[in-house]
């Protein structure tokens, strides 16, 4: 059984390799049963369809760094404002993992724009992040360390909204920007809707 | 040296527009010439002659696009008396095209892997940056906004309007554009320091 579940999640890695590599329209069985070692009998034994495995891998990357990143951001920052630095920082693209992680993200987007069924998948995700968000900002709030604004799931949605358009441009190596930039930017955003300082809130808090 | 028939300069933007279906529809990577020679009625060696490659298609059919979506913006800021309501204007022309995103996410995800569509993707945004920055620094003269940095504002309300119309492509398209729509505007105000009116034409009190 353990097996197993290593086959598939072998099979998961390689396929997202292979998508934040080539993108999700280049990516073959074949290739991806190579890259995890497996056969390409096997890939089909955990995934019916090319389209199964794809969705699954994306949902895998999301559910494992994902979940990671979620469950730890702040939760040993000494602030609320530290805690959402620390939140800033793993919503941009750096490079290694979230880096992969983002090009996936950009992926399922495209992915999701031209197929409805992926709709619900992409729209699971944004809630998450949405929830993980809004969690972080409230506990500033709740803490009196933050104002409060007038609608926090607004200004959420801003803020994703402003990271993930910064973070796009990030990824694609746009000559006028790039993460520090980013960083920044919604450091300035942020901070005086939240009555607190834009420095502390630009603080880079690479611990990765 | 043959001289390319002047037919062809009714056939282009036939093709182009053809591509645009086409590839909003299946992607860059399931996109075949066949496929848009068929959908505008030309023979591919026809497109051959006029396109090298699918990724050229992409780009010029972005190019198409986009002038048209130049087009509408320029008539619809020229009907708004302030730069507050020239950005409302701009606000709503970005917010309602969202019919074409699918192809605009295609050059997201390729200018990820192809230099020459990544260089295409920055043209796009230096002018599109451009038109915003051309308001905010309006507004700024005219003393509408508060503002000290009409590039970097620029930079973080078209971060906002594609953040957010990823967001809108994964969500429910019933809800989606107003939702988009307010949520810019209301990013745009904290931005720019200043209230936006209701509707892009309104210059003063709202008529009945």
């Amino acid at each position: 059984m353990a097996d197993r579940e290593t086959a598939r999640e072998r099979i998961l890695e390689a396929a997202c390799d292979l998508i934040a590599a080539e993108g999700i329209d280049d990516v073959r069985i074949a290739r991806v049963a190579m890259r995890a070692r497996a056969s390409t009998a096997l890939v089909h034994h955990y995934f019916s369809t090319r389209e199964e495995l794809l969705e699954q891998a994306i949902l895998h990357s999301f559910e494992t760094v994902g979940e990671e990143r979620f469950a730890e951001t702040g939760g040993e920052a000494p602030t609320a404002t530290a805690a959402l630095a620390e939140a800033i920082e793993e919503c941009l693209p750096r490079p290694g993992h979230l880096e992969r992680d983002w090009v996936l993200w950009v992926e399922l987007w495209l992915r999701a724009a031209r197929e409805p069924g992926l709709r619900p998948l992409a729209a699971t995700l944004y809630a998450r992040y949405h929830e993980w968000l809004e969690e972080v900002l409230r506990r500033g709030i709740d803490a009196g360390e933050f104002t409060a604004p007038d609608d926090v799931p607004a200004l959420t949605d801003r803020t994703m909204a402003l990271l993930d358009g910064l973070g796009l441009r990030a990824l694609l190596r746009d000559p006028t920007m790039d993460i520090d930039a980013a960083r920044a930017q919604v450091a300035d955003f942020l901070a005086p809707q939240l009555g607190i300082d834009p420095k502390e809130l630009a603080t880079s808090v690479t611990k990765m | 040296m043959t001289p390319r028939p002047s037919i062809d300069h009714i056939r282009r933007p036939q093709i182009l527009a053809a591509a645009a279906e086409v590839i909003a529809e299946r992607g860059v990577a399931g996109t075949r010439i066949a496929d848009v020679a068929e959908r505008c009625g030309v023979s591919p060696p026809t497109l051959l002659y006029w396109f090298d490659s699918k990724e050229q298609l992409l780009a010029e059919a972005l190019i198409a696009d986009d002038d048209r979506f130049y087009e509408e913006l320029e008539q619809r800021l020229g009907g708004a008396a302030t730069a507050a309501g020239r950005m409302v204007a701009l606000i709503d022309t970005a917010t309602e095209s969202a019919d074409d995103f699918a192809l605009w996410m295609e050059l997201w995800t390729w200018a990820l892997r192809d230099a020459g569509l990544r260089a295409a993707r920055e043209r796009f945004d230096a002018r599109w940056r451009a038109a915003i920055e051309a308001i905010v620094a309006d507004g700024v003269a005219a003393g509408e906004f508060d503002n000290t940095d009409p590039p970097r504002t620029a930079l973080a309300i078209a971060a906002l309007i594609d953040g957010l119309s990823a967001q809108a492509a994964l969500g429910d398209p019933e809800v989606s554009n107003a939702r988009v729509r307010e949520t810019v505007l209301a990013g745009a105000e904290s931005l720019l320091r200043a209230e936006l009116p209701a509707s892009a034409g309104a210059g003063g009190p709202a008529s009945p």
